[in-house]
């Protein structure tokens, strides 16, 4: 029976780690200690209380132990951090409010509906906004560093200095949205689309970026350095002081995926005509210099 | 007890150390190791089972020391750590950096 109250309460703190192979390890091997204490407590003739609240006070601060375990496998912090506050805001209606500097670091905002929102400067690095819908929302100096973007919706929403690196972006839409210095560096980019769109001085650094259709769209000071660029089309595109330098690789594979990039119809500036004309690999003779 | 607490602080520091040491010993499991801190200090210094745990996975994951299942136990099985190669190195290091601090604050408290 009071074997059963410890699995009870052991249940309760773990809770918001559930899922976590290397948390639940952990759960496991306090049980068994926790048993045996309670145990020797009893042995020496303590009551169940005596020895209930002896036993959970030797735990000490599992908290911390637990994000530092979940740590060590560095893949799992994203789920955990966003458990850990246990803020569930899922399919949640932010529609139209103006939030500054707002919080939202580490939580579950599947679904989160933010169109229309003043986001200036918020925080929802580390979260879950897969399907997030930020339609017309401005989105000047957020952070979205490492956060999950996937199929998230960003039609004539405002990026201004906003901090999209190290993120997910899979599937994600970008249709009549304005990017001014946002950076996408190191983010997955597979799938996501985008229409009608201008970039000034955004950073596409390391991203992988197979397949975008950059069409019809505006660039100027966009760097798209040793990002993975198979498949992508900048046809009709206008590109002003644009860097493409090539990943860094021991085989012909980031020359192979440059010479399948196309330009047909693009207009550009004679310095990143230059650029382009360097790598030798890319195909210009359907470019407009302006 | 709280006029305790820095030099519990302290000696949490170094907690890896005096697991690795206990492992040099011979394997144990994971409550024999706190019931053996308590009772070498004399009930002055309780390991708890978070600061316990937290100081084993990371010494797992240095390398320093595995685990394997023990035999049936009364309460089922027992997960048994042991020291590796590796952590006797550790072990040594950090002890000999303890005497040189030890030395060094002799001379200086």
């Amino acid at each position: 029976m009071m074997n059963e109250k410890l699995t009870t309460y052991l249940n309760e703190l773990f809770a918001p780690y559930d899922g976590i192979k290397s948390v639940g390890e952990l759960k496991a091997d306090l049980l068994s200690d926790l048993q045996e204490r309670f145990r020797e407590l009893k042995a020496e003739g303590k009551d169940d209380e005596t020895a209930f609240a002896m036993t959970i006070d030797s735990i000490g601060d599992i908290e911390e132990t637990v994000e530092e375990i979940a740590n060590l496998s560095q893949s799992l912090e994203r789920q955990v951090r966003i458990n850990l506050r246990a803020m569930n805001l899922n399919e949640s209606d932010f529609a139209g409010v103006a939030l500054h500097k707002g919080k939202f670091k580490a939580s579950a905002l599947r679904g989160a509906n933010f169109v229309g929102a003043d986001l200036t400067g918020c925080s929802f690095a580390t979260s879950d906004v897969r399907e997030g819908n930020f339609d017309g929302a401005n989105l000047t100096d957020c952070s979205f560093y490492a956060t999950d973007l996937a199929n998230a919706s960003f039609h004539q929403s405002v990026l201004v200095r906003t901090d999209v690196n190290v993120s997910s972006l899979k599937g994600a839409k970008f249709i009549d949205t304005r990017l001014t210095d946002a950076e996408l560096a190191k983010s997955d980019l597979r799938t996501a689309t985008f229409e009608n769109c201008t970039f000034h001085g955004v950073d596409f650094k390391y991203c992988d970026l197979r397949g975008i259709r950059f069409d019809e769209q505006i660039f100027s000071g966009v760097r798209f350095d040793r990002s993975t660029l198979k498949d992508v089309s900048f046809r009709g595109a206008t590109l002003k002081n644009v860097s493409f330098r090539l990943p860094i690789s021991v085989t012909n594979k980031s020359y192979n995926d440059f010479k399948t990039v196309c330009f047909d119809g693009a207009m550009m500036d004679k310095l990143t005509y230059a650029a382009l004309k360097g790598l030798w690999v890319v195909d210009l003779s359907n470019v407009k210099v302006i | 007890m709280s006029k305790h607490k820095i030099s519990s602080d302290l000696l949490r520091g170094h907690t890896d150390t005096m697991i690795l040491r206990l492992l040099s010993e011979a394997d144990r499991y994971g409550y024999e190791m706190v019931k053996l801190i308590a009772e070498r200090s004399g009930g002055e210094y309780e390991l708890k089972e978070a600061t316990m745990y937290s100081s084993v996975r990371r010494l797992e994951a240095d390398g320093d020391i595995e685990w394997y299942w023990g035999d049936e136990s009364q309460g089922g099985r027992r997960k048994y750590f042991r020291i590796t190669e590796k952590g006797r190195v550790t072990y040594a290091s950090n002890k000999s950096n303890w005497e040189y601090a030890k030395r060094v604050l002799d001379t200086l408290l």
